[in-house]
């Protein structure tokens, strides 16, 4: 269940395109046609599904806090959250470069149908955005960070796949010439993000037991302020009264 | 008389051809008569009496209904929610009646008046900058604005929509017929998330609820009025109760709360068995968005019978509302009648229609049970099948192409006898 929630979220809800507007750039250049936007989006889906889990492996024993501790006690106190940046862009890169490799070595064809786009996604927002989601979510296991690279790359797979379909069926309307390219995309993006409004806020939910059946509730900052609030005027009262009775 | 302003209407026309503001006359000469000018010798040789405004007039003809059922109804909810609902109802005692007429009118006509004027003016002035002819594509849409909207919905509010609808909707993709997302709808989106307090609740639906709580919070002794949708009933977690308040045929033919033109489910099936007949909307789109709501609220009931989710859950209530009542309620029959069936932004091809309705009715299901925030999802599921409309015809007609790109390849073209044939030729000699 957990994972058809992080699924259907990431691709759907948290949509990389629609709701955080990651990997803009190539979103953008890329998608006049659906053939090339599928390669494309292809390649992003398959670079999250690595780098993710790659850079949640980094960041659980190497990066976060405490995270040294494996090594041995004296190391428990290092927090190296401040190398995420350049490890995880690293990481990206060189995953990068294999895969181009390997693609190149073993399928030239689908090497040369996905051109200059492979080496370009080293520099897609989306693909860092992915890790740094990854990392600021607190994404508990290997599995569920891998569902989350691939779940939010099929999102951008979706977004750009639309947008190119759409793209090219308003390639005869007869747009304001200062609005062609990529005015009109921009416009177009915005309002397919008004439609993907329609699964903001859903899940959010909490669909837990009614308050009775819980064992202890977590009392946030606010709650805690209110209620010695109320504690200080009940003693105040109480304090009150016992003047009173005492006069 | 009626000869007369033909005349005149024809001598502006000639005053002003060829003249910049020449757009706006010829729209206005040839709205309400057929014009003398026939096709000639050269070019097109499709010759059809059905031309774009006819085919925007059949729509409205549709609507009418609709319209003056929605006036009655904003007068039967104010006055009901005020002095109580009849006992005994009767449809032409309480319903049908004059008061409840001239209320609605009040209300709703002003809302009609400002979404035409505000949408054709905007129109009129593309049309004279760009150079071209006034396109008809309004007509429709200022018509099914006013219906898609709460009753009180502040009118300054409505002339923003309208011009952001139009403007950026509609006019930067180059007019009618190029547009991505339906105009209406992107109207009422804009609406809903620029404006979200006057769009859902239980103080928007009925006529003067929201004026009564102003009063009341300034002090005023008089009683609170109030109406919920069903599914805003429902949405809000009450389980029961929904039979001791509308009945069926309360849902069925509208008498509850809802969008002016959205509650009459039997007039909006005429409605839509009209444009069917008339060849206007398509009747794949209907047929598949029903039954793509069917398969999502079976789904849902599902769940309920086979106890899959707990009864404290928040999407209770609405998971175990009656599969098919869904189509009765709120928007969905609106939707699924006049908004997905929308020619432009649909899908165009055959078996896209199939998928596309589909998924608007699964869609919206799913996102009233789901989403708690737009118990009224119809309007948004519609949208972001819009923007799909385009993905999905591109892979048929791929689909199609390589389909018959195989059926070429296979075929030969002296076809080989038969076994079969064979023996037909030996019999027939």
């Amino acid at each position: 269940m957990e994972h058809v929630e992080l699924f259907f979220k990431s691709i759907f809800i948290d949509n990389m395109v629609f709701a955080v507007f990651l990997g803009m750039c190539s979103y953008l250049a890329v998608s006049k046609k659906v053939s090339t936007a599928v390669g494309l989006g292809a390649a992003v889906i398959f670079v999250l599904g690595v780098t993710v889990p790659l850079n949640w492996l980094l960041d659980q024993y190497l990066l976060r806090d405490g995270a040294l501790a494996w090594l041995g006690p004296e190391y428990a106190d290092y927090n190296l959250g401040f190398l995420s940046f350049i490890l995880f862009i690293a990481t990206i890169a060189t995953m990068v470069q294999l895969v181009e490799i390997v693609v190149e070595k073993f399928s030239p064809a689908l090497y040369n149908s996905l051109g200059i786009f492979l080496p370009l996604i080293a520099v897609n927002c989306a693909i860092l955005g992915g890790s740094l989601f990854m990392q600021a979510r607190e994404i508990p296991s290997l599995g569920l960070a891998l569902n989350y690279g691939i779940s939010s790359g099929i999102g951008w797979f979706l977004a750009i796949l639309a947008i190119a379909a759409i793209r090219e069926k308003i390639r005869y309307s007869n747009v304001p010439a200062p609005l062609r390219g990529l005015g009109i995309t921009f416009i177009i993006t915005g309002l397919m993000g008004i439609g993907f409004q329609s699964f903001g806020g859903m899940l959010t939910g909490d669909n837990e037991p009614p308050e009775v059946n819980q064992p202890a509730t977590v009392e946030t900052i606010e709650e805690k302020e209110i209620n010695k609030e109320i504690e200080d005027e009940e003693d105040a009262i109480s304090y009150n009264e016992v003047i009173n009775e005492e006069k | 008389m009626a000869l007369q302003l033909k005349r005149r209407l024809h001598i502006l026309r000639e005053k002003y051809r060829g003249k910049k503001m020449a757009p706006a006359f010829n729209a206005l000469h040839t709205f309400l008569y057929t014009p003398n000018d026939t096709t000639h010798g050269r070019g097109t040789h499709v010759k059809a009496v059905d031309d774009l405004k006819r085919t925007m007039n059949t729509v409205i003809m549709a609507l009418v209904p609709c319209l003056l059922f929605g006036m009655f109804n904003t007068g039967y909810q104010h006055y009901s929610a005020i002095n109580g609902f009849p006992e005994n109802f009767s449809v032409f005692e309480h319903f049908l009646t004059w008061d409840n007429f001239w209320l609605g009118a009040v209300t709703v006509l002003p809302l009609v008046i400002i979404s035409y004027g505000v949408g054709l003016a905007i129109e009129f002035l593309f049309a004279v900058i760009k150079g071209h002819e006034v396109e008809e594509g309004y007509l429709v849409t200022g018509m099914l604005v006013p219906l898609i909207i709460p009753v009180d919905t502040p009118l300054w509010m409505l002339v923003i929509a309208v011009a952001f609808g139009v403007v950026i909707g509609k006019e930067v993709f180059g007019g009618t017929g190029m547009n991505i997302l339906n105009p209406a709808l992107t109207i009422r989106a804009f609406l809903f998330f620029a404006y979200p307090t006057w769009m859902s609740g239980d103080k928007v639906w009925v006529h003067g609820a929201v004026e009564r709580s102003n009063e009341i919070a300034a002090g005023a002794n008089v009683d609170a009025i109030s109406g919920e949708t069903v599914l805003g009933y429902l949405a809000a977690g009450n389980t029961e109760g929904i039979a001791a308040k509308y009945d069926l045929a309360d849902m069925f033919f509208g008498f509850i709360p809802g969008s002016i033109g959205e509650t009459s489910t039997f007039l909006i099936l005429l409605g839509g068995l009209f444009l069917i007949f008339t060849k206007i909307a398509s009747w794949r789109i209907m047929v598949s968005a029903v039954i793509g709501s069917l398969v999502m609220g079976l789904i849902f009931n599902g769940a309920v019978a086979w106890e899959w989710i707990p009864e404290y859950s928040k999407f209770y209530g609405l998971m175990s509302f009656e599969f098919w009542q869904h189509l009765l309620v709120g928007g969905l029959a609106f939707g699924i009648v006049y908004m997905a069936t929308d020619p432009v932004t649909g899908s165009q091809t055959n078996r896209g229609k199939w998928i596309y309705g589909f998924l608007i009715g699964f869609i919206s299901v799913m996102i009233r049970v789901f989403n708690p925030g737009y118990p009224e999802g119809v309007f948004l599921a519609i949208l972001l099948m819009n923007v799909f409309a385009p993905t999905i015809d591109h892979y048929v007609v791929r689909g199609n192409v390589r389909r018959r790109m195989k059926r070429a390849q296979n075929a030969t073209i002296h076809p080989k006898l038969t076994e079969e044939s064979e023996a037909l030729k030996v019999e027939t000699v």
